[in-house]
């Protein structure tokens, strides 16, 4: 009961990051009805920036600055390098953007704050919140950090639906994800839109990349690399334009892949397959995901 | 390479027939008929057994002019880049004896020069670097220097082997180094990774002879050899294994799973056999899960920046080394400490390489190498390939470098292992160094290579 | 001069491009056979083995590269998982060579046949989702087969297999190991060059474009879509395999052990079709040669300095994407049709349509 509980703890508490990053790729999708490859790079390049102002400033200022300085980033990114791809009717074209960016972004964080500089003072991000530490459950131990981890993740949830149910802005947004043209029509500024929706993911994921750092006692540039892996099985396993089917998703992705480490023999060393076979058998029988909408081709 | 006993017996009978030669158990390629006996024997007498299949000018390859070069291959990129600070050690030896007017062999002075390449601790860019460098008749430099991990000096052992090109002080702790079958390649005087688990199981024999212990292995060669090591030491002793779990190198450096697996069965004793990333984040989460347990690391990841990363649930963890921690100020007076922290300082200073810290042992590790590799030119009886190896394999120097006193570095006709001694450290968390306990568990001329690391 | 049809903007995604048709090929096809002879003939002039190594990692990547054109190119899904097919590939030659003696050529049919086999196999499932979520499924299966060749493939924990050198080297007297190993790849890349040409032009090929540009209307029209896209798969998975194992003869091993470098050489194939010019037969192999030499040459223009040269591909990919969506054939094409044109012909290549370039070599 004790290894169940601890393993269980452990599957939220990575739930929980690959939750946050796979709700910025949600944010993207729904509002561009893109992929964005470079999501998690976009991640890191912000965590490190977040740490450049954490070097001046209080860690909650530098996590706040970060996702403004994201947000901000996002939009930019979406209209100068994104939005001309699109208008050309290229989509193949923006998810080679994305991907160049995805390499390029990694490369320019490692030439902006080399690697051999951590050998020395190691890049390390402080923790938000005041509390360290585990409390006990049954015997089993529960981090303080999984505990904040995982409200802050549904607090960001709530804002988001908040936002996005409940705001002139969110039903724009909204409106852009169904119908471009026609959002356009009824008077949509769908441009601004656009810039909003890559900002809004930006700021998700510096927050997702700010926290997840602040996990261990140093953090580098693969910090994102293998997380995209799983927060796009979460992404797919929840439906492509659905937040919270991006979330419950999440957590259902680290807690499997917990469960297989500990139960199944197999995938001991290489735990990775778990999210890879959950992506495959979802597309396999589900493609809409979970919670995600069935796409109709017209003609 | 598998061996396979059917087909290598219907070789052997096929070879004996067509060649009349003896058959090894690989192939009946000429190039493997070096070392027949499997045994380590004269190290100078394989060499010389394999002279003449080597290509035409190779012993004196690798030397232009006065300028013996050297290649290295090790990670210098992120989280991986803890091992690059090997090369800062030696290149300051090196230039501290190139300034003085080069080391002398055989009458003649020689400028050493070491060219380090990147290759993300991955095997196959390994291959590849060498293979570039090195040409398609192994003359492109003298020899391979300081290559880091077990699994990419495995992979070049048979192209250099082949074209007879020395692989020097290969900077891992396996003692497949030692392989009989491979004479041109030598390990280096880190620890084996079978000392650092029998000496290890010495301490647990006197301090908690019945302990139960849970161990945290690297996929492959390098989590192997101390499985294997640790058990052998632990035979016929109360000391049980009982758990062990593994992680992949590759893929992600979290071993919270892992961890949270070995915790469960409670054991008395942690050992932390991974190296790099996953090494600190292991020790991090025990400590966690809140699991008591006598802790020990791997010397791999007894490096400031590992154990730096692991905070306060480093404290108190014990390693096997054979070093003096330079970020122990106790330390400070001793003569070969200073002479190594002076030199480079000076040689960071001059070449602005911001990087080198005189308080890595990692540092002081390379230190050592490139004191090792003068001495054994300088014994050398001709700057050539097998002249300079018959002397790396017949070689006694007593605490090179920043070795502990008491701890000499031997190889022999039967020994072709640089150190099999070792001293166990425990980290102090307020002096965030390793304080050495006395006693040296001395296994010299001892290590035998265990028959499933050899090919 | 050829008759031009224009395409509507394909709101299925995927480049588009005019409907194939044929032209006055003695120009293009001279001097496609005039590049052919000159790199035939190039080792046996020059005859610097590091030169000839980087020419055929460059020849390989273009037959890697072709491949994956002809499903991303040609039929319009994309793939970033490509690199299991040559993995595989490698595994197998590498393998077969070690454990069964066979010579590289040998290994070559095998090594195709069931790449080919395992590209159906996964084309099967994966192609019933569409775009990026296929995009997610390959790039699945780029980590899930090194993951699974160092789990059970291995030797002793390290995912390497190197054959014997001697097994690898020239069995012509003639020719010394390096012309061999450039000759063998650069004989496979015309072999597969002529074969793709004469697919794209056939029927077959033009089912492939019409499952890319109109999905629906092609089905309407009779084509038989899932077949289509599935041999697709399998023959793109072919040419990966053929490369990996070509792979083998100029390192020297094949290897499994990061799944990020699988990443890595797939995204390889995607930018050098695309910077190549995705919707042509050659462009794809312009592309990989010039990734090829970016990639080994990166490092040194940059001191060794970490992070430039994944800094400089990837600057390139998106530079070429924004101001030569053809890719450099395709834009090369462009301005050769500009400067044929008479000043006051109609520009016959509209805003919107991003790649011009008939389907020629």
């Amino acid at each position: 009961m004790q290894l169940f509980l601890n393993q269980l703890f452990n599957g939220i508490e990575m739930g929980a990051v690959y939750a946050a990053v796979a709700l910025a790729l949600v944010l993207v999708f729904r509002t561009t009805g893109l992929f964005n490859f470079a999501q998690g790079e976009m991640a890191m390049l912000s965590t490190f920036v977040t740490w450049q102002i954490a070097q001046a400033a209080p860690i909650l200022v530098a996590i706040i600055a970060g996702m403004a300085l994201s947000f901000v980033g996002g939009a930019l990114v979406e209209r100068t390098l994104i939005r001309p791809m699109e208008q050309k009717g290229n989509p193949l074209g923006t998810v080679i953007i994305t991907i160049g960016l995805f390499i390029a972004l990694n490369a320019l964080c490692q030439l902006i704050w080399p690697p051999s500089r951590a050998q020395s003072e190691p890049f390390s991000m402080p923790r938000p919140w005041p509390t360290r530490g585990t409390i006990e459950i049954a015997g089993a131990q529960l981090k303080w950090f999984t505990v904040w981890l995982v409200a802050i993740l549904l607090l960001e949830c709530l804002a988001l639906y908040v936002l996005l149910q409940r705001t002139k802005l969110g039903l724009s947004l909204r409106a852009l994800s169904s119908n471009q043209e026609s959002s356009r029509l009824v008077g949509i500024n769908v441009g601004t839109m656009l810039m909003v929706g890559w900002g809004l993911a930006a700021a998700v994921g510096s927050l997702a990349g700010a926290l997840l750092a602040s996990r261990s006692n140093q953090f580098d540039v693969s910090l994102m690399q293998f997380i995209l892996a799983y927060a796009f099985a979460a992404a797919a396993l929840g439906g492509m334009d659905s937040p919270l089917g991006a979330v419950i998703a999440g957590f259902i992705v680290g807690i499997a892949e917990a469960m297989a480490v500990t139960y199944v023999d197999a995938v001991e060393g290489i735990p990775i397959v778990v999210p890879l076979l959950l992506i495959f058998f979802v597309l396999l029988l589900r493609p809409e995901g979970m919670f995600g909408r069935k796409v109709v081709q017209r003609v | 390479m598998k061996t396979r006993p059917k087909k290598a017996a219907a070789l052997c009978t096929a070879a004996l027939l067509l060649f009349g030669a003896a058959c090894t158990n690989s192939s009946d390629d000429k190039s493997d008929s070096k070392g027949d006996d499997g045994k380590s024997g004269n190290v100078s007498e394989q060499i010389d057994d394999v002279l003449e299949d080597c290509p035409d000018g190779s012993d004196t390859a690798g030397i232009e002019g006065d300028t013996i070069k050297l290649i290295s291959s090790y990670p210098q990129e992120g989280a991986l880049a803890a091992f690059a600070e090997i090369a800062k050690g030696y290149n300051a030896y090196f230039d501290m004896v190139n300034e003085a007017g080069g080391v002398e062999i055989a009458g003649k002075k020689y400028q050493i020069e070491v060219e380090g390449f990147n290759d993300n601790y991955n095997p196959p860019e390994t291959t590849e670097i060498i293979s570039k460098e090195f040409g398609p008749e192994g003359k492109g430099a003298f020899a391979a220097f300081s290559v880091v991990g077990t699994a990419n000096n495995l992979a070049i052992r048979d192209d250099l082997g082949e074209l007879c090109v020395p692989n020097i002080f290969a900077s891992t702790g396996s003692p497949a180094m030692g392989n009989p079958d491979y004479p041109w390649m030598i390990g280096s005087s880190l620890p084996l990774y079978s000392t650092e688990a029998a000496a290890f199981a010495e301490y647990l024999k006197e301090n908690k002879p019945d302990a139960t212990v849970a161990m945290l292995l690297q996929n492959g060669e390098y989590g192997d050899g101390y499985e294997q090591s640790f058990k052998k030491a632990i035979e016929g002793s109360d000391i049980t294994v009982v758990a062990t779990q593994r992680y992949d190198a590759g893929l992600a450096t979290d071993v919270s799973s892992q961890v949270t697996n070995l915790a469960n069965s409670k054991a008395d004793v942690f050992f932390n056999g991974a190296t790099l990333l996953p090494c600190p984040n292991g020790m991090t989460k025990a400590d966690e899960l809140g699991w008591k347990a006598i802790k020990y690391v791997s010397g791999t990841c007894a490096s400031k920046t590992l154990i730096g990363a692991a905070g306060e649930s480093a404290d108190g963890v014990l390693t096997a080394s054979n070093v003096m921690d330079p970020a122990n100020t106790d330390w400070d007076g001793n003569e070969r400490m200073k002479t190594f922290k002076d030199t480079v300082s000076a040689w960071k200073a001059k070449t602005g390489d911001d990087g080198a810290d005189v308080t890595n042992g990692v540092v002081g590790y390379g230190w050592t190498l490139g004191e090792l590799f003068v001495k054994a030119l300088e014994n050398a009886e001709s700057a050539t390939r097998s002249a300079v190896m018959a002397s790396l394999n017949n070689l006694e120097v007593a605490s090179p470098g920043i070795i502990y006193d008491g701890i000499t570095v031997k190889t022999g006709e039967n020994d072709r292992f640089l150190s099999e001694a070792a001293k166990i450290g425990e980290y102090d968390l307020a002096k965030k160094a390793f304080v050495a306990l006395d006693e040296v568990y001395d296994f010299e001329g001892g290590t035998a290579i265990p028959e499933s690391l050899i090919d | 001069m050829s008759d031009q049809t224009v395409t509507p903007p394909n709101p299925e995604g995927a480049l588009t491009v005019a409907a194939p048709v044929r032209s006055k090929p003695t120009a293009t096809a001279a001097f496609a056979v005039l590049v052919m002879a000159a790199a035939l003939v190039l080792p046996f002039v020059h005859d610097k083995p590091e030169d000839l190594r980087l020419l055929s990692l460059g020849f390989i990547m273009g037959i890697g590269a072709m491949g994956l054109n002809v499903l991303t190119g040609y039929t319009g899904q994309i793939s970033i998982g490509h690199a299991a097919f040559y993995g595989i590939g490698a595994y197998i030659t590498a393998n077969l060579i070690i454990e069964q003696n066979l010579t590289v050529l040998a290994t070559l049919p095998i090594a195709i046949a069931v790449t080919a086999a395992f590209g159906a196999l996964v084309g099967l499932p994966a192609l019933r989702v569409k775009g990026p979520a296929l995009a997610l499924v390959t790039l699945g299966l780029a980590i899930l087969v090194p993951t699974l060749l160092l789990k059970y493939g291995s030797n002793k924990g390290v995912a390497l297999w190197k054959p014997k050198r001697r097994h690898l080297a020239s069995p012509v007297d003639s020719l010394t190991d390096g012309q061999w190993k450039y000759l063998v790849p650069l004989v496979a890349l015309i072999v597969v060059y002529v074969l793709t040409k004469s697919l794209v032009n056939s029927r077959a090929g033009r089912s492939l474009i019409a499952v890319r540009d109109q999905e629906v209307a092609a089905a309407t029209a009779g084509v038989n879509v899932t077949g289509a896209k599935i041999a697709s798969f399998a023959i793109s998975a072919a040419y990966c395999g053929l490369a990996g194992s070509l792979s083998v003869l100029v390192r020297g091993q094949a290897d499994a052990s990061s799944a990020l470098s699988y990443f890595q050489l797939s995204i390889y194939f995607l930018v050098a079709v695309v910077v190549g010019g995705a919707a042509t037969v050659a462009g794809p192999i312009l592309g990989g040669m010039l990734v090829q030499y970016l990639d080994d040459k990166a490092p040194e223009w940059s001191g060794n300095k970490v992070g430039m040269a994944p800094f400089i591909l990837g600057a390139v990919l998106v530079a070429i994407v924004y101001l030569l969506p053809g890719g450099l054939l395709g834009g090369l094409r462009q301005l050769v049709a500009r400067l044929r044109r008479p000043p006051s012909a109609p520009d016959p290549s509209p805003n919107h349509t991003p790649a011009t370039s008939e389907v020629q070599p």
